[in-house]
């Protein structure tokens, strides 16, 4: 089926000549890729999830010298094999018939790093611009690059960029017109004087289009550059001669034959399966067990060593041949290494994580409740407006106003407000290359969790806002550990939930049982951490993860950022919290949910001695965390009292207690269900109702008997 | 004396170091390969994180991050006593 579909896209896309392009972005983290990309594209991105995977696709688009350029952002990674979700799904994409052309962005300070995973993408034979980002940094290290040389090397254009001031950026959409239109690897190098599109006029170019798209793009032959040792080689020429055998069937998949055998010699796990497949060719998967095991008894390494060695040796060559030293000795940022020596310290290191989570709750509440607050106020004059106008009895008023609006005001002043200075913080501290500082100090604890250091990324986050912290999942490289870090983030204190408990007992009971909640808080994370490492099948895997060095964030891409991931936040999750604030109103009105009290009592009466009202309390807390402190407050209102007439300390706290913990917000299962599958949204909700009702309960009993 | 081949969780900060042995399971194999730690390639133990954490290393240029179980199971000869 999927074969089929692509055929029609495929048919759609030549009736259409070229006037389209599509991009592919496609380079190892933290290169400048998403600088380029925000460059091109503006505002025009789009967040999505590839089809069917929990990883993120961004796309955007824009159009520049006659044509609609669609591009397509792919995951910052290292390599093309199956470490990551992330490889896989980029590699798919590549060799799909959606893409025209790849950009590879590759940083120019670190050139053997990124030209493995450049000799990766060659191997695709997918046309290919090489985008060097970063120039200005290398010629403060005093180093220069041939680039004449890279283009004969390459055979591709070879294109310098500091994308940062936008520079040679725009180059990169002349190249891709000139590779996918007109099927000439050239550029200013190769070909003296105009690209051929500079020279043509509109219509030439037309007719240009249609001659072209009867010759296809002859990838160039680089195989000097591509090849292994001899002992490689060989068994790979015998794999490619199997496989050919076969092409028709191996033609579907898009993969040229020399990537299959690679990889089927790599024991790739997801080639491994086109090749199980059809009975036909599982025979090959035998014959590149035999050569593998050849070739590791040979050298004494296992085959990915060999492979890589063989990789990095060829980048070797060409690296000497065209970086020039102008003169010895490079200038560090001294700032940045004092800094990095500073937040990775084993005493302030921790003392400047902790400030900065203090940080994120300070920064993430201050602005979202002063911005809440307007809201608010604005929402109450004109709901005055309404009832003075319709009167306070008119049902379908109550409905509309209280319900749809009043969810949409609620949305925006309890939800929009916090998320949106949430991601500029977050923006910022991504954009500046903290967060894997934190990861590095935090990996050995978080191990005794069953995941590694990079969970603290999505739990920072999860103190300002869980429902975008819980995206932030997505980081995690096997779905284990998505799951765990998944539930880990839904149980860290929200900024609402501060907002109860500062509320609440920080104001009436007192800041020592404000600690104390906390630190419960905390032990049950740590509880879920390690009961979940206990039950998931699979293994900790273990944390290698790249460490950039600090730079002054970008604050265009982090404002585009925070708009995108906004706009992204209001389409998903601003409709459900309208709707369920409907249907919660009309509850509300005819008195439904009254039975709920009288069945919650049990537990609320009982088992954690609170009155039978916040019961209903507690349900709309589900729906906005922080409505559990205003409802109570409302009550207490309209009896002529305050928190304390309502609520004794003790009860302060075991509410408290319970709004902390008893489940993930409405929008954040939401988002949970999105990231895995309903079922486990459900069974996290179940688990955390459950430990907040036995905590609650033995707080209440223990005082009880006190 | 100091033992030339040792563990890189076992090396001193600062020193360069020649990777011997990768020892560790295959998916973890691969992805040290792919990012340049191989056998016969210089690297540098730049910190160690306290409580027994993960260990940084300069490789080719640049900071990884390696966590603890992986790193033990790198096996480098010293340099500068070669």
């Amino acid at each position: 089926m999927h074969i089929h579909k692509s055929k029609k896209k495929q048919d759609k896309k030549n009736k259409k000549v070229k006037d389209i392009i599509n991009i592919a972005l496609a380079g190892n983290a933290n290169v400048g890729k998403s600088v380029i990309f925000n460059q091109l594209t503006g505002l025009s991105q789009t967040i999505g999830n590839w089809p069917g995977k929990t990883v993120e696709k961004m796309e955007g688009h824009l159009n520049s010298l006659g044509y609609r350029f669609n591009i397509v952002d792919l995951p910052g990674i290292y390599s093309l094999s199956t470490y990551s979700l992330e490889e896989i799904i980029s590699r798919e994409y590549i060799v799909s018939e959606e893409v025209d052309v790849i950009i590879n962005v590759i940083d120019a300070t670190n050139l053997e790093r990124n030209l493995f995973f450049t000799f990766q993408l060659l191997e695709l034979k997918v046309p290919m611009i090489l985008a060097i980002n970063q120039m200005d940094i290398l010629r403060k290290r005093n180093l220069k690059l041939n680039f004449e040389r890279l283009e004969e090397i390459f055979k591709l254009p070879v294109i310098p960029v500091v994308a940062v001031h936008g520079t040679g950026v725009y180059q990169l959409l002349e190249e891709a017109i000139e590779l996918v239109v007109y099927h000439q690897p050239t550029s200013n190098y190769i070909q003296d004087g105009k690209k051929i599109h500079e020279q043509l006029s509109y219509n030439d170019k037309k007719v240009n289009n249609n001659l072209s798209t009867k010759e296809p793009f002859h990838f160039p032959d680089l195989s000097s550059i591509l090849k292994y040792g001899k002992e490689v080689e060989t068994r790979i020429y015998e794999l490619i001669r199997n496989i050919d055998i076969h092409s028709e069937y191996f033609s579907t998949f898009n993969y040229p034959s020399r990537f299959l055998a690679i990889k089927i010699l790599e024991n790739d796990e997801e080639i491994e399966k086109i090749f199980k497949a059809d009975q036909k060719t599982t025979y090959i998967i035998n014959l590149a067990e035999n050569y593998r095991k050849e070739l590791e008894e040979l050298h004494g390494e296992d085959i990915s060593t060999i492979i890589s060695s063989e990789i990095y040796t060829n980048i070797h060559k060409i690296i000497e041949k065209v970086v020039i030293i102008k003169a010895r000795g490079e200038k560090k940022l001294v700032w940045a290494e004092k800094l990095d020596h500073l937040t990775t310290h084993s005493f302030w290191g921790y003392i400047i994580l902790i400030l900065i989570l203090i940080g994120i709750y300070f920064f993430t509440f201050l602005i979202g409740g002063f911005f809440g607050g307007l809201i608010e106020d604005f929402f109450e004059v004109l709901s005055n407006i309404i009832y003075s106008i319709y009167g306070e009895d008119d049902l379908w008023v109550k409905i509309f106003w209280e319900g749809g609006l009043g969810g949409f005001f609620g949305g925006l002043s309890g939800v929009l407000v916090y998320v949106i200075p949430f991601f500029l913080i977050i923006e910022f501290l991504q954009d500046s290359g903290y967060l894997p500082r934190a990861a590095y100090l935090m990996d050995r604890f978080m191990h005794s969790l069953g995941v590694h250091g990079k969970t603290i990324i999505p739990m920072i986050l999860g103190f300002g806002c869980n429902v975008p912290a819980c995206t932030g999942c997505r980081i995690m490289e096997t779905e284990r550990e998505k799951k765990i870090s998944i539930a880990l983030t839904s149980l860290i204190p929200c900024s609402a939930v501060m907002a109860v408990v500062l509320g609440l007992v920080g104001r009436y009971v007192g800041i020592t049982w404000v600690l104390i909640l906390f630190a419960i808080n905390f032990i049950v994370i740590i509880i879920t951490g390690k009961i979940l490492n206990k039950i998931l099948p699979g293994q900790c895997t273990e944390l290698i993860m790249e460490v950039h060095q600090y730079r002054i964030p970008n604050y265009s891409v982090i404002l585009k950022q925070t708009w995108i991931r906004t706009k992204e936040f209001i389409y998903k999750a601003l409709p459900i919290i309208i709707i369920t604030g409907f249907l919660l109103e009309i509850f509300f009105i005819f008195r439904l949910l009254d039975p709920i009290n009288f069945i919650l009592s049990p537990i609320t009466v009982y088992w954690l001695g609170l009155p039978a009202i916040t019961g209903i309390f507690l349900i709309y807390g589900i729906l906005r965390k922080e409505l559990t402190l205003v409802l109570l407050a409302l009550l207490a209102n309209s009896m002529g009292t305050t928190l304390l007439g309502l609520l004794t300390p003790l009860q302060m706290i075991i509410f408290s207690l319970v709004s902390m913990l008893y489940i993930p917000c409405f929008a954040t299962i939401v988002l949970i269900a999105k990231e895995t599958n309903w079922k486990y949204a459900l069974q996290i909700a179940g688990l955390e109702i459950g430990i907040a009702l036995l905590i609650g309960g033995i707080i209440n009993w223990v005082f009880f008997f006190i | 004396m100091e033992p030339l081949i040792k563990r890189l969780i076992d090396c001193l900060i600062g020193e360069k170091l020649k990777v011997l042995r990768v020892n560790s399971g295959y998916h973890a194999k691969r992805r040290l390969a792919n990012l340049g730690i191989l056998p016969g390639v210089q690297i540098i133990k730049k910190k160690a994180a306290p409580f027994r954490g993960p260990v940084e290393i300069i490789v080719k240029g640049t900071s990884l991050v390696i966590g603890r179980g992986i790193a033990a199971r790198i096996i480098v000869l010293r340099e500068n006593s070669k």
